[in-house]
């Protein structure tokens, strides 16, 4: 979609039919032939004790997605890279304690995405282009700015911490809206507003982060943040199924739709939202007891990735490991009964879904459901 | 459990915010997600075990809702019978170690579910070992999922309806009747008129109210044939009744519907209901003495020219409650079957008071002057007007101009002829020949003709939109008092009606009041009086307004009327 003669980054749902368009041609391993060279030794270093993420995982991703200047690539977009991918990066490579990662990961960010005057970050980077569309996508800036106080609190580092708070301030001023007395972010400064209405993106809201930002930041709203998006993800529940939309429409009445330009559906972008809240400590199974009752009917076979809204028409792809791995968890909070078998990840497994992967695997550890 | 410990706290000390500490409670409470302590929990809402659960009931002595307090009551006795309120119920109670559930029940009580559920969750995270209790989550399950039939219903999405009442089935019941209507209708839309029927005779069954029942039978009377609607009907009235209510007013529904149907049928130009519809409906109204419904039956056969069954209609409406509409038919049917004498005298006591009744009259007593007709009957001109055959009538009194026989009497019944073809400025100008030519006739029946003439003039200008010219005149106009009320309450209609399409409600309201104590308010000004009150946001007064008219003569103004006006009652919650 093309708003005011830009594309507005995510906005556009440009990343997605592309991911699941290679998800289902298996085009993904083709595309990892391609890639710059494993920068297996750049992460090298014992690993810091007590670190959430393993050496072998860390390394695992690392090998595959992060260069050796600090840039993780996104394997399933056309090896693009993109804020979100910086912010996923810094987040586990503070978990896996990896220092090195951690300033290789910002230093690139710093270089080639914070390049708005408003101090959010370009969303998308593509190699000899440089910069390809300065709009900030705001769950890249989430992540970065969540990756930097993670890593500025373990290594009480004083720049990480200035430079997230830097963030953190961008993102209030320019991202959060008043609508329907929530006060949610915008997926991005421009292109998301239609009318009285905002498009919200369920799955950028990164519960964890925000409870972060909000021990961060005591007196800067986050909790307020935090109360609006659960009251917001208590009325994403489109159809019969209940599942949130990838994208939403929120009227000034606080009635939710879907909006038009963008895919209806639940799917690679919500399957987020049960991950996130899991994560930040959410049991009532209430808010996952639509992933339990959707993966139910499938039984031991595959899980399709993604379905429609409100109808419910499963798409033919199947879930990601990645995806399974967050529906299992889902399902297990849900209690809904089902278990999900979750294989290990492929060789060839692509970014977004090892990043679904590992997130979770951190998720599960922090909640005591893993060990 | 200590490795657990210390890798759970390493995260939370990145990810988690300040953990929160219960209020004035020292024991219950989170050290993180994911790591419990085991905590008693006095009261926590749950019910105990063989025992009702009396969490809502104290919330509603707390808040004072007496009405949904009562409605728990019952409830919780249909449950266990040997229950009795507690005694204490409106002592004001200690405050519950762990998880006070009154802001879940305020916000649920509110509609503000999303808010709850929000609530909840978070209440949940901070305390792991709390469980919210099962009357709460019934409460919110239940209100969540009638919201989503009543959004689909609205929407018209009717699969989604049956959907959705699919997923609950206590949303079938006599509790959540609005959902069981909806559900009934959908399957109605859907062409399952089986299913639509089982849902309605769920209604009426289950619901001890009669006013239920009979508001059940409104409902289903557009999506079932007559012979279920029937069946329903019979059911209504009969089935599992309840001390104290009365079903009659179930049956008298059913009547009315019948009678509506019916009648609606009579309405429409060359339509014959069939006999026994016109046979049930005829003994409907006389049971109900229903002069409204009486007219409309007399009409009825008066245009069919059965002049004896038109009068005994008429003659019943006046008794009913007598008025000058059953007047001027009994007018026109006695001048039917040619008793000329009684037509007279029926018109007698609104003579001079009732434009239509005089109208009628003068169509049965012969103009002065003449005009056609002899003294065995009515006049080609009479039986023209009893007709209410508009275009006859000029052309009769224009042959009469022809042959130079024109009277100020024809002069005037041509003015009235025009007023009922709206052709208001060639009937002033009628009336203005009719007072010239007044005249020529003598004493009283000068000044009588002379101050018709003068009314009908007035009239004429009122329909040109002259409302406020003829509102100056009427003082000094020495019109008699009936005549000026007449014209004062037709300035108040169409100052009303304007006021209404200048959206000036506030206006509309106080002009059509204004009016009431000078005539009787039309159907269409009490259609206009109810969206008046739609607009105004009074959707229950208009609603309450278009079900009674829709009772007495269901049109599809009324029916659409009443649908509106639902829905706003529905989406305002």
């Amino acid at each position: 979609m093309i708003v005011g003669g830009k594309i507005t980054g995510r906005g556009n749902g440009s990343v997605d039919p592309g991911r699941r368009a290679l998800l289902g041609a298996g085009a993904a391993g083709m595309l990892a032939a391609v890639l710059p060279a494993p920068a297996r030794g750049q992460t090298g270093g014992a690993q810091t004790a007590g670190a959430e993420l393993d050496a072998p995982s860390w390394h695992g991703f690392a090998g595959r997605f992060l260069g050796a200047d600090g840039r993780v690539t996104d394997t399933g977009n056309g090896g693009i890279s993109h804020s979100e991918g910086q912010g996923y990066g810094l987040v586990l490579a503070t978990a896996a304690r990896d220092r090195g990662a951690v300033d290789r990961l910002w230093g690139w960010t710093k270089r080639n995405l914070m390049v708005r005057p408003d101090g959010l970050s370009a969303w998308k980077w593509e190699s000899g282009k440089g910069v390809t569309d300065p709009n900030n996508a705001t769950d890249g800036d989430i992540l970065i700015a969540w990756g930097l106080l993670r890593a500025a609190e373990l290594w009480k580092d004083a720049d990480l911490r200035g430079a997230a708070l830097a963030l953190l301030q961008a993102i209030r001023q320019h991202t959060l809206v008043r609508q329907a007395g929530m006060t949610l972010p915008l997926p991005g400064v421009t292109g998301f507003r239609r009318g009285g209405a905002v498009i919200v993106n369920p799955s950028y809201l990164i519960m964890p982060a925000f409870q972060a930002f909000a021990a961060a930041e005591p007196s800067g709203g986050w909790d307020g943040v935090i109360g609006s998006a659960l009251v917001f993800l208590a009325k994403a529940r489109i159809g019969q199924g209940q599942l949130p939309p990838d994208w939403a429409l929120l009227a000034e009445d606080g009635s939710l739709t879907l909006p038009d330009g963008f895919r209806k559906q639940f799917g690679y972008d919500a399957i987020r939202v049960p991950l996130y809240l899991a994560w930040a400590g959410y049991r009532d199974p209430w808010y996952f007891r639509p992933y339990g009752a959707f993966a139910a009917p499938f039984g031991n076979g595959p899980i399709p990735a993604t379905v429609s809204l409100p109808g419910g028409t499963t798409a033919q792809v199947p879930a990601s490991v990645g995806m399974l791995a967050v529906l299992r968890l889902a399902t297990r909070i849900a209690e809904s009964g089902n278990a999900i078998v979750v294989p290990p990840l492929g060789a060839d497994e692509d970014y977004y879904s090892t990043v679904l992967f590992l997130l979770t695997r951190l998720a599960e550890r922090s909640l005591g459901l893993s060990p | 459990m200590t490795r657990l410990l210390l890798l759970t706290a390493s995260v939370l000390a990145l990810s988690v915010p300040a953990l929160a500490q219960q209020g004035g409670s020292p024991t219950p409470r989170a050290l993180a997600p994911g790591v419990q302590v085991e905590v008693e929990q006095p009261g926590g809402g749950q019910a105990a075990p063989g025992r009702v659960d009396e969490t809502a009931l104290r919330y509603y002595a707390r808040i004072g809702d007496v009405a949904r307090l009562e409605a728990e009551i019952a409830r919780l006795k249909s449950i266990d019978p040997s229950w009795q309120p507690p005694k204490d119920l409106f002592a004001p109670q200690p405050v519950q170690a762990g998880v006070d559930e009154s802001p879940f029940w305020k916000l649920v009580s509110a509609g503000q579910m999303a808010e709850a559920r929000a609530a909840i969750a978070e209440a949940r995270r901070k305390t792991p070992s709390w469980q919210p209790s099962e009357k709460l989550l019934a409460e919110l399950d239940i209100a969540e999922a009638t919201a989503r039939l009543r959004g689909a219903s609205e929407g018209k999405r009717w699969q989604e309806v049956v959907d959705a009442a699919a997923a609950d089935p206590r949303l079938l019941t006599c509790n959540r009747l609005d959902s069981l209507w909806r559900t009934a209708e959908a399957y109605g839309e859907l062409k399952q008129t089986d299913r639509a029927f089982e849902l309605f005779r769920t209604a009426a069954t289950t619901c001890t109210k009669a006013s239920e029942r009979r508001d059940t039978l409104f409902k289903a009377s557009r999506y079932l044939p007559q012979d279920r609607m029937r069946e329903l009907a019979d059911i209504a009235g009969s089935a599992n009744p309840a001390p104290g209510e009365d079903y009659a007013i179930v049956r008298r529904a059913m009547a009315e519907l019948d009678v509506g149907r019916t009648l609606e049928r009579l309405g429409a130009k060359g339509v014959n209901p069939p006999a026994e519809d016109l046979a049930r409906a005829e003994s409907n109204v006389t049971e109900r003495r229903d002069a409204d419904a009486a007219i409309a039956l007399g009409w009825f056969y008066q245009n069919k020219k059965q002049f004896g069954q038109a009068r005994d209609w008429f003659t019943r409406a006046n008794e009913w409650a007598a008025s000058d509409r059953a007047a001027e038919g009994l007018i026109l049917a006695l001048a039917g079957l040619n008793r000329k004498e009684e037509a007279v005298a029926a018109g007698a006591p609104w003579r001079g008071k009732s434009e239509r009744v005089d109208r009628a009259l003068r169509a049965v007593v012969k103009p002065p002057g003449g005009g056609g007709g002899g003294p065995q009957g009515p006049s080609p001109l009479d039986r023209a007007v009893a007709a209410r055959d508009w275009s006859l009538c000029l052309d009769l009194i224009e042959r009469e101009r022809r042959a130079n026989r024109v009277t100020a009497g024809l002069a005037q019944q041509r003015g009235w002829c025009l007023m009922e073809l709206n052709r208001p400025s060639e009937a002033e100008d009628s009336f203005a020949e009719a007072r010239a030519l007044s005249a020529k006739a003598g004493g009283a029946e000068r000044r009588r003709i002379a101050e018709e003439a003068q009314y009908g003039g007035m009239v004429a200008r009122m329909r040109m939109d002259d409302t406020a010219g003829v509102m100056h005149d009427l003082p000094g106009s020495g019109l008699g008092a009936e005549h000026q009320r007449d014209l004062k309450a037709s300035a108040l209609a169409s100052q009303a009606l304007r006021a209404y399409q200048e959206e000036r409600f506030r206006d509309t309201l106080r002009l059509l009041d204004a009016r009431l104590p000078l005539a009787p308010e039309s159907r269409g000004l009490t259609l206009m009086r109810g969206w008046t009150l739609y607009n105004m946001n009074r959707h229950g007064e208009a609603l309450e307004l278009f079900e009674a008219l829709d009772r007495r003569l269901s049109t599809e103004d009324t029916r659409n009327a009443v649908d509106t006006a639902r829905q706003a009652i529905y989406r305002g919650g």
